[in-house]
């Protein structure tokens, strides 16, 4: 059965239960990814998934359910599974729908074709190729991945919201496996566009440069050092950490920066933008997971905390308007406050002049265990670290198995300088950090 | 849930372009979790996933299609499809599928996606109260309520024709207290087990669930950093086992030994470990949360011996990377749902029980850290580099606990720190996790009893 049909069981469903406030979200994801190693074809998928979300408010409390069965049975029981959701939830917050008619801003999105399997085959069959003779020290233990993707959603809801997003995503990623003797190390390189439009051979040179570099790393020494990060590894803190930002986590007691709107949370250097437009990411939406217009926010400028992240009803307990934060990565995902793209605003300096500065310190380009060494809510991480050594205002060294730790919200006070240049490093069709690389005063390495 | 006859009918226009294997993969299940959050009911999410895969080989290439249409119509179109992707030759395989009645060694009483809300809140209820009352110092308790209700089916040109109904159902509580810097340390309990909402009678009282959550936050809340260094580390037995799940466990993968993409690609018979370690992954441990009847292709689990004696004797292996090792599958394929293409992975992995005392482990400490309770962590095959966290450390000197640190985690490659592990006590124990990796998000357990770690990286400040 097709979405428009059960949209339409659902909705008649809903008028029989007595529901007047509900709403239907639904998705359909059609993939096709394939995946070779060392050139030839390992695995081949296509996919073809989504399903439909009920939400309906009963009692000033929102109940959901979601399914992947569309038929009329199942309309029904989605109907009724999300009313009595609602009639156990003891929330106090009260919920809402967006209503209809709002305006809101243009989405640009980069044209992407839909890649047949024989192009996806000949696009992968030319990364391998790629890599085979792209560095000196390249094995024949390399994978290449690209991948089609359609996504379509549509969300409706019973106060005149009507609205729907499309989009073909095409997708290369390679994995560069190097060995020198017994050591072998591994990078990867991901991009997001019209593979016809990518350089697979300076894709492939870049991951296998970043591993190569790495082959002979020792253990940095234990101490306390300057750090810099890179717009990667800023970009891996930013994404653990953007939790505390959402305005329903601190309602919750659930963040650092609960009760600090107005206030100084980070160096003066700081200036932190939510942007659903920004120009580097392909993926750029309108409207949110509950309907209401998306728009570039300042969330931290100067330093200051301008505001949290805000959804209908976090808005309404803060008595606040919703900052349109409200995001759904699936039919089954339940609506959460994210960021779009999240950026830190770049500084002035070079990254050469930001060596300089440094002098002798830690230059960290990857962090590990984020899900496990970090905590969200205290801030604190103790986090497996791999980059460089800093001596004398260079690069030298390559170091790696060691730990790097502090405290988050304390980081962002001793950030001293960043980079002119953000990176965003993987968009995705949903939320998004960009980062310049970031030097801070003081933090412990752990290592030998 | 599909007629034997329509899915002979998919496999056979599954391997009409000349597949040498051809399975079909079909589910329908109920997920469920309740969150509280300060005593209240905050979230619900409901949701019911339903869809089929078809999978086909030839050689050393396979293809999956996967459909959320499972009518008759729907099934023959997404075979169609994985077969054309395969190419463009001749069926060389017949279809006979033989019906398999595999032994239920994990029997459910109450299925929870069939008892009221109402009854899963209460138990949520007396978990979440117990830690909120536990210490003045706790600031805030959330908790969740976790039930699944899978129903598969498995039919493959092997001659499996299969179902089972794996049901698990898991509380989780997390407690924030107040720091004595002003800050928030969290602790945490989430037991779970394939069984039923008979969970709660028989293996686990709800308020102890609670209670456990709020003493570690309590202690965490009273501790200083951990400090930073290489050190001895003794590790406490069940969460604690999360060590040998990254630092070894996920490169006898067969997804990366098969490519030679694991440091123990090929050591076979070799000596990979302290002496003292013997560790099993074992999928047939009754209810147990990485159990299975059989795997996610059809194959029963198994108890396996991973390394006797510090000696590596088999690897986890599925279907079709056993055809690139030539070695035989080990009943280890698993997929978070029909939409993941399965691959090898582990079931309940642990280190099992050794000679050594719980107290000679830390009198042999003259300065390091004892990690009693383990957070997460994760590893890169490749090079063999791991991290996972401390939740409850604490120093010891001179062969004596001394205070609580927090803060710590423990880095290090596999290879060199199992072959670190020289002493293992006697309290095997097991406990659950969700394990991520690209087939999915699957139920695992870790374990092991008390091990000490002669040398590792501590992180700390």
């Amino acid at each position: 059965m097709e979405f428009t049909e059960f949209k339409v069981l659902a909705a008649a469903e809903a008028q029989k239960a007595g529901l007047t406030d509900y709403e239907l979200y639904y998705v359909s994801e059609e993939s096709t990814e394939i995946s070779m190693f060392n050139g030839e074809t390992d695995s081949f998928t296509a996919s073809l998934t989504g399903g439909v979300a009920f939400r309906c408010i009963v009692g000033g409390r929102m109940g959901a359910a979601c399914t992947q069965e569309l038929s009329a049975a199942e309309a029904a029981a989605l109907v009724r599974r999300a009313a009595d959701n609602a009639r156990t939830l003891e929330k106090e917050e009260e919920a809402f729908f967006a209503a209809g008619g709002a305006a809101y801003g243009e989405a640009r999105r980069a044209e992407m074709p839909v890649l047949s399997p024989e192009a996806l085959t000949k696009t992968a069959a030319a990364v391998s190729e790629a890599l085979k003779t792209c560095h000196e020290k390249i094995t024949e233990r390399c994978s290449a991945e690209v991948m089609t993707q359609q996504l379509r959603t549509s969300l409706v809801n019973s106060r005149g919201v009507d609205l729907s997003w499309e989009a073909s995503v095409d997708g290369v990623y390679l994995s560069a496996v190097v060995a020198d003797g017994e050591e072998t190390n591994d990078d990867y390189d991901i991009k997001v566009g019209d593979p016809a439009e990518m350089d697979f051979r300076a894709m492939a040179s870049k991951a296998a440069s970043k591993a190569a570099a790495m082959l002979g790393a020792g253990v940095a020494p234990t101490g306390s050092w300057p750090v810099i990060f890179s717009g990667e590894a800023m970009c891996s803190l930013l994404s653990t950490f953007a939790s505390a930002f959402s305005a329903e986590n601190a309602r919750k007691g659930l963040s650092a920066l609960k009760g600090k709107e107005g206030e100084t949370v980070a160096s003066e250097l700081v200036t932190v933008v939510d942007d659903p437009f920004y120009p580097e990411n392909p993926f750029q939406r309108s409207f949110d997971g509950e309907g209401s217009p998306a728009f570039r926010k300042e969330v931290i400028s100067g330093g200051v905390l301008r505001t949290l992240l805000y959804d209908l009803s976090a808005a309404h307990a803060a008595g606040k308007q919703t900052t349109g934060n409200a995001s759904r990565l699936s039919y089954d995902s339940p609506v959460s406050i994210q960021p779009y793209t999240f950026l830190l605003a770049p500084g002035e300096l070079t990254e050469d002049a930001l060596l300089e500065e440094c002098g002798n310190g830690v230059w960290i380009d990857f962090l590990g265990g984020l899900h496990a060494g970090a905590n969200p809510i205290s801030g604190d991480f103790s986090l497996q670290s791999a980059g460089f050594m800093v001596e004398k205002g260079k690069k030298t060294r390559p170091v790696r198995s060691f730990t790097v730790s502090g405290n988050f919200f304390q980081l962002l006070k001793s950030i001293v300088a960043l980079s002119d240049k953000a990176v965003l490093p993987r968009a995705s069709g949903f939320t998004a950090f960009a980062s310049p690389a970031v030097m801070v005063k003081e933090l412990t390495v752990s290592g030998k | 849930m599909i007629e034997r006859e329509l899915c002979a009918k998919v496999l056979e226009a599954a391997v009409s372009t000349g597949a040498d294997y051809a399975e079909l993969f079909a589910e329908n299940s109920k997920n469920h979790t309740v969150n509280m959050v300060s005593g209240k009911v905050d979230a619900i999410n409901d949701a019911v996933v339903s869809g089929a895969a078809v999978r086909v080989y030839k050689g050393l290439s396979s293809v999956m299609a996967t459909t959320v249409d499972r009518s008759e119509e729907g099934l023959i179109r997404c075979a169609k499809k994985a077969a054309a992707a395969l190419g463009n030759g001749k069926a060389a395989l017949s279809v006979v599928l033989r019906d398999r009645m595999y032994a239920n060694i994990h029997p459910v009483l109450v299925v929870p996606s069939s008892v009221p809300n109402a009854e899963k809140v209460d138990i949520l209820r007396r978990a979440c109260e117990a830690a909120a009352g536990y210490d003045r110092r706790i600031r805030q308790v959330t908790g969740t309520f976790l039930d699944v209700d899978q129903n598969i089916l498995i039919a493959s040109t092997d001659g499996v024709y299969a179902s089972d109904r794996r049901v698990r159902t898991r509380l989780s509580v997390t407690a924030l207290a107040e720091a004595k810097d002003g800050g928030t340390q969290t602790g945490s309990c989430s037991p779970g087990r394939r069984m039923g909402m008979e969970l709660f009678e028989k293996e686990v009282d709800p308020e102890a669930t609670g209670r456990e959550a709020a003493r570690q936050a309590v202690v965490m809340a009273e501790a200083g950093y951990c400090p930073a260094g290489v050190m001895p580390v003794a590790i406490g037995n069940g969460f604690g086992g999360v060590i040998f799940h990254e630092a070894c466990g996920h490169s006898l993968e067969a997804s990366s030994v098969a490519f030679g993409l694991s440091q123990f690609t090929g050591k076979l018979g070799e000596k990979i470990a302290g002496e003292k370690v013997t560790a099993y992954d074992d999928g047939t441990i009754p209810n147990a949360w990485g159990s299975l009847n059989f795997d996610d292709e059809g194959t029963p689990t198994r108890r396996s011996m991973l390394i006797e004696k510090g000696v590596l004797k088999s690897y986890m292996i599925d279907k079709f990377n056993a055809r690139r090792m030539g070695l035989p599958p080990t009943g280890s394929s698993r997929r978070e749902s029909f939409d993941y293409t399965p691959t090898s992975r582990m079931t309940n992995t642990f280190i099992g029980e050794g000679p050594d005392e719980n107290e000679d482990i830390i009198a042999s400490i003259d300065e390091g850290l004892y990690a009693a309770a383990m957070g997460g962590g994760s590893v890169n095959p490749t090079t063999g580099e791991f991290n996972f966290a401390v939740r409850e450390g604490y120093l010891v000197r001179k062969g004596k606990i001394c205070e609580p640190v927090r803060g710590a985690s423990l880095v290090g490659k596999g290879s060199e720190v199992i072959m670190n592990i020289d002493m293992v006590g006697k309290d095997l124990l097991l406990a659950e996790g969700m394990c991520g990796a690209s087939s999915g998000s699957i139920p695992t357990c870790v374990g092991q009893p008390m091990i000490r770690v002669s040398s590792i990286t501590v992180g700390g400040r």
